[in-house]
């Protein structure tokens, strides 16, 4: 067990270290910071924009954008999949706009966002179209794999109908719950940066971005990309963390 | 004693009919096995007691006001709660938290499960997790158990010891068990009366009742009962 991880692990430092060696060699072979810095001044760029002055407002504006909807998204996801999931005529009127809105383009969003919405509500607003169907969607799939067998046993013994809900229901869909929020902040988190492209509120990572775009500074907009990849993965791990401190029967 | 009777039961699923213008008797603060082959309607007839199914028609007398525990074939353990949990779930909730804590730690020990009050069904093996369930069921103040080879998919060795806690639960409280099961060892240990079914549409093939208090499957008169009810089983 212990020398597979550590092999594992090897495999994947391995993988790391060699997307790393590709990189230097394209940007080698071009030999211009303009189409493709080289990763050691890339990584400069990354350190300095830690020092640059916005820098916090920068990035704890998207943070905050992707709180905002994570948290609205989470909300109604749980409320709306839990009654969709305990009502059939309930699932058949929301099922197609979860459909909808998993299908639709997120570029159909903002576009349409940028013309109804305040700049800095687009980012939200498309925060929360991205992110809730996934927690919706995931937690309906956990009310309908909620074990049958339990549900009877749990009424044999004539155990109260709210118990059932508490005890049997909600603790089965909290795996749903947490692969849903996943899902969703992992989409999530790359939608806003767009959203922050396109609409340009005065601070935010995409705003940045799109900047750094403007002036050719190549390497700011890798390290802004760097950054963001950080962000989304502190997250899932934070994310992993509290699951594991709640699931602990597995 | 009153006894629990169902009379005029028809039950058919689809093309099936597992039932039609049965009656059967039994008999309160008895153990009472049914033994017959895999699809006769056992689990259903178990079903249709404990009011998960329903009839197609037929009177059962003396159930109304009964109270019912099931062991099922599988241990139907809630993953998320703890041994000690697992027991008091079903308990009612005038009680106290204290009061059922106490009952389920009676119980766990029943079964010798003490030192694993706390333990969560995923760490715990097959037959321990059905003792669980044996706890469970006897913990619930019911009138009746009724019990779906909940022994199947157990080993020998597991199987001896279920029999065994089984048994010095029911000693100390003689409730009214109605057990399913294909195997003719399995009745012999456990049942007072046992009953053969026949292939459906079910028919009672032949009634044995066992008085011995002590059961040993090599002593001669088991192993006589055991080949008469050979003899009956398809």
């Amino acid at each position: 067990m212990n020398i597979k991880l550590t092999k594992n692990k090897l495999i994947t430092t391995l993988s790391v270290v060699l997307l790393i060696g590709i990189w230097k060699l394209v940007s080698l072979s071009y030999g211009s910071e303009l189409i493709l810095p080289p990763p050691e001044s890339t990584l400069v760029a990354t350190l300095k924009l830690f020092i640059a002055e916005n820098f916090i407002s920068t990035v704890g504006l998207t943070i905050l954008r992707g709180l905002i909807g994570f948290a609205v998204s989470f909300i109604l996801g749980i409320g709306l999949g839990i009654l969709a999931g305990g009502n059939r005529s309930f699932h058949a009127f929301l099922k197609p706009i979860l459909v909808t809105l998993r299908s639709t383009p997120v570029i159909s969003f903002i576009l349409l966002a940028l013309i109804w919405f305040r700049v800095d509500m687009v980012p939200i607003f498309i925060a929360f179209l991205t992110m809730f169907p996934f927690i919706c969607t995931n937690v309906i799939d956990g009310i309908k794999n909620v074990d049958r067998d339990l549900v009877e046993m749990a009424n044999i013994y004539r155990v109260p109908h709210h118990k059932i809900i508490q005890k049997v229901y909600l603790p089965a869909i909290v795996p749903f719950i947490f692969s849903g929020a996943s899902s969703a902040m992992g989409f999530g988190w790359r939608a806003i940066i767009i959203g922050e492209v396109l609409s340009q509120p005065q601070f935010g990572i995409g705003t940045a971005m799109q900047t750094a775009q403007t002036y050719l500074l190549v390497n700011e907009v890798i390290a802004w990309t760097i950054i963001a990849i950080m962000i989304s993965s502190f997250f899932e791990m934070l994310l992993r963390r509290v699951e594991r401190k709640i699931v602990v029967w597995r | 004693m009153m006894n629990l009777q169902i009379k005029k039961l028809y039950k058919s699923f689809d093309d099936i009919i597992l039932f039609k213008d049965f009656d059967i008797d039994f008999s309160e603060h008895t153990i009472s096995c049914i033994l017959g082959p895999s699809g006769c309607g056992k689990t259903t007839l178990l079903n249709m007691i404990s009011n998960t199914t329903q009839p197609d028609s037929g009177n059962f007398m003396g159930f109304n006001d009964k109270i019912i525990s099931y062991i099922f074939q599988e241990p139907r353990l809630l993953p998320w709660k703890t041994v000690l949990e697992n027991i008091s779930f079903v308990l009612d909730d005038s009680l106290s938290k204290k009061e059922k804590d106490s009952i389920a730690l009676k119980y766990s020990q029943l079964v010798e499960l003490e030192k694993f009050n706390n333990y969560y069904p995923s760490k715990l093996s097959g037959g321990m997790k059905q003792r669980v369930a044996i706890a469970r069921a006897f913990s619930y103040p019911s009138d009746i158990i009724l019990m779906d080879e909940p022994l199947k998919a157990l080993d020998l060795r597991l199987k001896m010891n279920l029999i065994k806690a089984f048994r010095r639960l029911w000693q100390m409280d003689k409730r009214t068990v109605i057990f399913v099961t294909h195997d003719i060892d399995e009745a012999l240990l456990l049942g007072n009366d046992i009953y053969i079914f026949s292939k459906a549409p079910v028919e009672i093939k032949r009634k044995f009742v066992i008085t011995e208090k002590e059961r040993s499957l090599h002593a001669p008169s088991f192993l006589k009962l055991k080949n008469e009810i050979w003899e009956q089983m398809d």
